[in-house]
């Protein structure tokens, strides 16, 4: 089957029901995206299909097909998620950075919907687990970039 | 003289109760007839070993009488009933532990009819009552199966622990006269072969019926054929709402076609559902073994019971809803916890995860298979071997009791669902049941 990711078509020869996780990390080698639970629990492993964002680990690769995917390899590609990933730099939001990659996937999302969101849009959509607890500035660089737009 | 007349009447009844007594201890412990009485069968063509093995998956010997990581068919499976727990026993052909000493009329009686050597009668949690229909020849396939296909174990029966004088055996002789046919399967000449073929299956070794009939007060089920309208209507049983399996709109199959059913038979899911709850084991032990003609067989005799309207409710139609997770707890847990996989639009992701609109979990109106999912999460579905990718997590230990009933009334009331609302309490309780460490386990484990 061939998929569409980050601009770039790739064929790829896996079962239907493969989760795109797999397919992302292990047949394609993008490993910017990370496993965590496999089960759909801490956003480790979000990604965007079409500008959503969707947990990989429990997405079908037969179900994306014809769709464009989008990795954290090239988020700075995409002007918000340029932006994000400026302000996750200048915030200094990372501790081991494990989730970070999903975290800036559902920012992205969330700002591409939503420019600015409002403090109750920021917490139904920054839903994602962080072992390290960095909660706190990612709640800073969301108000950030919040601002940033209704300025 | 009054006194003559005394001792006589007094005679009599005492001989009439003699009479009635000996009648009744006959009766209870009586051999029903077998037609391989003057048999004695001791090696098989590999044909009919093979054929028994292949009875023994549609019938699914193996969920009670096997453990799992144990020597097949050892026994030893718990079954928690009202009264204290039961084992299944070991029914490989170890003459001391197992049935190896089991004539084929021996065999025939308990498989068919529900009694021991000796006149002693099992519990009807083996499915005795279907498997009267068993014919002939299925049953010496499956005799033949046992005694040499199938390894001995020298595996002890672990004893009940159903205090006297309620473990007496002799009553349920009499739950048998009032609840047990005892006729094989009878083909009905108004439909064709795969028809009957099916109703075979289904009625018989596929003992359908155990989960998905509702039972009546002896906890017999209320129907054993498709002469009997609650005949696979659905039923509450260990925890897990078994759905009608017949024309129902919302809560059966009438949403399915035949070849829907068949998939989901042979793969453990369709574009509706993916089985969970009791219906992980019979698949992954049974049905998926099924040869398709069967598979066809069993769909077209489903597709043939009428559902019920006026149990069922008005059809489902699908509703479209704006997406707004903060309007409540029950729609941000959704989105938050449950959006993922199944979508936010509920439509899930066929045949993959399944949707949530129309399910029959959240049409129908006994909510315990939707809150038992919820909190204990589904098993592997192992098809062919290999566990499928994606299972439904255990929210047991991350949400709370009023946050799993706000979110199931929310799945139970969108998307043109009507299952209504789920209480709080209700959910606590059957966590309750359903805690691995429970002093009150979920009550006859019947399979
Ligand atoms: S790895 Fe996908 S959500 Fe955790
Ligand atoms: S930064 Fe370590 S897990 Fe989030």
């Amino acid at each position: 089957m061939e998929l569409r990711i980050n601009q770039k078509a790739y064929q790829v020869d896996a079962e239907a029901d493969t989760p795109l996780l797999w397919v992302i990390r292990d047949n394609l080698g993008l490993t910017g995206t990370k496993y965590g639970c496999g089960l759909a629990q801490c956003g480790a492993c979000s990604v965007l299909v079409d500008g959503n964002v969707v947990r990989s680990c429990v997405t079908p690769v037969a179900g994306v097909v014809g769709r464009e995917i989008t990795t954290i390899e090239a988020i700075e590609e995409d002007e918000v998620g340029k932006r994000v990933v400026a302000t996750w730099v200048e915030r200094q939001v990372a501790q081991c950075g494990y989730c970070q990659s999903g975290q800036v996937m559902a920012a992205t999302a969330l700002l591409k919907h939503t420019p600015a969101p409002t403090a109750e849009q920021i917490n139904a959509a920054m839903i994602n687990l962080c072992r390290c607890g960095t909660y706190n500035a990612i709640q800073s660089a969301m108000q950030d970039l919040a601002k940033q737009e209704s300025v | 003289m009054n006194n003559r007349r005394f001792a006589r009447t007094a005679g009599w009844l005492v001989l009439l109760c003699v009479v009635a007594a000996g009648l009744l201890a006959w009766y209870v412990t009586r051999q029903p007839a077998s037609p391989f009485e003057q048999q004695q069968a001791t090696s098989f063509e590999p044909a009919l070993v093979s054929r028994g093995e292949y009875v023994a998956r549609v019938s699914d010997c193996v969920a009670c009488h096997s453990l799992t990581g144990k020597q097949p068919f050892a026994g030893g499976l718990e079954m928690a009933t009202p009264l204290g727990a039961i084992h299944a026993t070991n029914i490989t052909p170890d003459r001391e532990h197992g049935i190896g000493a089991y004539s084929l009329a021996d065999f025939d009686r308990a498989v068919r009819h529900g009694v021991a050597p000796g006149g002693r009668r099992l519990y009807p949690a083996m499915p005795y009552p279907s498997y009267v229909k068993l014919n002939d020849d299925d049953v010496k396939a499956l005799y033949a199966f046992f005694m040499q296909g199938v390894q001995p174990a020298n595996q002890a029966n672990i004893p009940s622990d159903i205090p006297w004088p309620l473990n007496m055996r002799w009553p349920i002789a009499l739950w048998n006269g009032v609840f047990a046919p005892t006729a094989t399967y009878a083909a009905n000449p108004g439909q064709d072969a795969l028809w009957n073929r099916g109703a075979y299956i289904v009625q018989g070794p596929g003992h359908c019926g155990s989960c998905h009939t509702p039972r009546g007060l002896a906890f017999n089920e209320k129907a054993l054929d498709e002469s009997g309208a609650p005949f696979l209507a659905g039923a509450l049983l260990d925890g897990w709402y078994a759905p009608s399996l017949r024309q129902d709109h919302n809560t059966g199959l009438g949403r399915w076609s035949e070849a829907q059913i068949v998939q989901f038979l042979k793969t453990g899911r369709n574009a509706h559902a993916v089985v969970y709850g009791s219906m992980t084991e019979a698949f992954n032990n049974s049905t998926q073994f099924m040869q398709d003609e069967d598979l066809a067989a069993i769909a077209r005799y489903l597709k043939s019971l009428p559902g019920d309207p006026q149990r069922d409710g008005s059809p489902w139609q699908y509703q479209a809803v704006a997406i707004t997770p903060a309007q409540n707890l029950g729609a941000h847990t959704y989105a938050t916890r449950c959006a993922s996989c199944h979508g936010l639009d509920g439509k899930g992701q066929p045949e993959w995860m399944p949707p949530l609109a129309g399910a029959t979990s959240a049409l129908a109106k006994e909510d315990a298979s939707a809150i038992n999912i919820t909190l204990n999460g589904s098993q592997r579905v192992v098809t062919a071997g290999l566990p499928d990718a994606y299972r439904m997590p255990a929210f047991r230990e991350q949400l709370s009791d009023e946050e799993i009933a706000q979110v199931l009334t929310y799945v139970r009331s969108t998307w043109g669902n009507q299952g209504g609302t789920v209480d709080t309490k209700a959910v606590g309780k059957l966590r309750g049941h359903t805690d691995p460490a429970s002093s009150s386990p979920i009550i006859l484990h019947m399979r």
